[in-house]
């Protein structure tokens, strides 16, 4: 239950944090970290508008996406404290759970019958589809680790005590930091600030979505965020240690995480298009030589 | 900590099949022989200091040093293009290195033999064939440079592979090789940078007597 607890406390914060360090570092006034939340609250009060070419599934595939996420995020452990719903090979659900809110929102942005809402759809499935190996390998190569199978037991029982294993531990980090920037549609797939619908990937399907749908569409992009940054954290933070300090590690991580993509995003650029697919290919390809060094220490694979 | 540094090898071929640009080719090639030094460093049982000095010569100064000095000389002398794009796709070549890397690590469970040692012949495998791949994905004769360094930093670990101690006299002439290797295709490259003002293969087709 503190899991959840946390998890939609840390979404609140996490694009405000963000913001609030991208304005420090481009030399602009800083807006409260409130601000993405103040924004939130004006969209409630306004009234979504339909376009009549649309269907009803553009009408429920906010909503949809919104519980997929939300309920993705009740599987997700903090540390030591267990995720609201945990079973066997939970994290298949899990990875499914947010496939389906992708799925409903790419569909919605094809509804639309705006060109240039499919062509960000395409890009966005395209990414989809080439992430998943990396998230799979990565968490089969966990399961074959602490030879578990819950997204719960993988990580009270994933301790990077031996050297190869502290190598398991960075290289996941780095992959599975990386594939958050990929679902969230962040630097250095996708530019969330550009203005040219073009070059947009995961802004342009929204575009006609409005009110009330484009609030809670933002509420589900930051609760994803929290998601995998309470992913991201619980390879650091170990369930051994007392609770308070677990908290306090979490928020500190949580907060480490939204400044780092704050400072991604201002001082590095985005990848030209065209080389996307073979960017996302290669956090595969490490996950890859991840799952072969856990084969090693396993002894699956027996070198002398 | 072998296995450290035989991943990081792993990882390294990885980007050699991500990047496109000359500069960064450089830059892997001296990480290469840093990694190339952690390993033959932690896997000598006793260290004499003649080993040492002879070891450190050769894969920190001569690898990650003059090498890719001489490289960094060879692309501004002939004002090479930032990126070196392959005739094949990058997204190819990552599934191609990946499979590489997986077959050796395979293959090197497969050999099992008490006088292999199987830890260095996985990765060194692997850099062999990723490197006759590199050379033949790229039209550039500088490119072709770089892979035969990739080659030859794969069999630096097949001599590791084979040889209970390190064979002294095989790797000094593997080294004079390289030096020599790398000296007359880095001259070869300036000259036919200077008259065809390019380095591309194809316009050796075009030569004659």
């Amino acid at each position: 239950m503190l899991s959840i607890i946390f998890i939609i406390i840390s979404a609140i914060f996490i694009p405000g944090v963000i913001a609030k360090i991208k304005s420090k570092i481009g030399g602009r006034r800083m807006p409260s970290v409130f601000q993405p939340l103040f924004d939130i609250i004006r969209l409630f009060k306004k009234g979504a508008i339909y376009s009549p070419t649309t269907s009803i599934i553009f009408k429920i595939a906010p909503i949809i996406y919104f519980s997929s996420v939300l309920m993705a995020a009740f599987f997700v452990p903090m540390a030591g404290q267990q995720g609201l719903l945990s079973f066997d090979v939970d994290f298949v659900f899990f990875a499914y759970l947010l496939a389906l809110g992708k799925f409903m929102m790419i569909i919605s942005a094809m509804d639309t019958g705006s060109g240039f809402e499919g062509m960000g759809a395409n890009r966005e499935a395209l990414y989809s589809m080439l992430v998943e190996p990396a998230f799979f390998v990565l968490v089969g190569t966990l399961a074959l680790f602490t030879q578990n199978s819950s997204f719960q037991d993988l990580y009270v029982n994933l301790h990077t005590s031996t050297q190869l294993s502290i190598i398991i531990g960075i290289a996941a980090l780095y992959v599975i930091t990386y594939i958050s920037m990929v679902e969230n549609s962040r630097m250095p797939i996708d530019d969330p600030k550009t203005h040219l619908e073009l070059t947009m990937v995961h802004e342009v399907m929204i575009l006609d979505n409005s009110g009330f749908d484009l609030a809670i569409i933002h509420i589900a992009s930051w609760l994803k965020f929290a998601i995998y940054g309470t992913i991201i954290s619980n390879f650091v933070v170990q369930s051994s240690w007392p609770i308070y300090i677990q908290i306090v590690s979490y928020l500190l991580i949580q907060m480490g995480y939204a400044s780092t993509i704050g400072i991604l995003e201002s001082f590095s650029a985005r990848n030209k298009m065209g080389k996307n697919p073979q960017w996302i290919i290669m956090l595969s390809a490490i996950a890859v030589v991840t799952f072969l060094t856990t084969l090693i220490i396993t002894q699956k694979i027996i070198l002398n | 900590m072998t296995y450290l540094f035989i991943i990081l090898y792993a990882i390294t071929l990885v980007y050699f099949a991500l990047s496109e640009r000359v500069k960064k080719f450089i830059w892997l090639l001296a990480i290469q022989g840093i990694i190339l030094f952690g390993i033959v460093f932690y896997s000598l049982n006793e260290i004499e200091i003649f080993d040492f000095i002879f070891i450190l010569l050769e894969t920190i100064i001569v690898k990650s040093l003059l090498i890719p000095s001489f490289l960094n000389k060879v692309r501004k002398h002939n004002q090479l293009k930032r990126e070196d794009e392959p005739s094949i796709p990058v997204f190819y070549s990552i599934i191609v290195v990946v499979i590489s890397i997986l077959i050796s690590f395979l293959l090197s469970n497969y050999l099992n033999d008490i006088h292999l040692h199987t830890q260095y012949f996985t990765i060194s495998f692997a850099s062999v064939i990723f490197g006759i791949y590199f050379i033949i994905i790229h039209k550039n004769i500088y490119s072709h440079l770089v892979g035969y360094l990739i080659i030859e930093n794969g069999i630096f670990l097949l001599s590791l592979a084979v040889g209970n101690v390190m064979p002294l006299m095989v790797n000094l002439a593997v080294l004079l090789d390289v030096f020599m290797g790398v000296l007359v295709l880095g001259i070869f490259i300036n000259r036919i940078g200077d008259t065809f003002n390019s380095v591309k293969l194809d316009q050796i087709s075009k030569l004659k007597d």
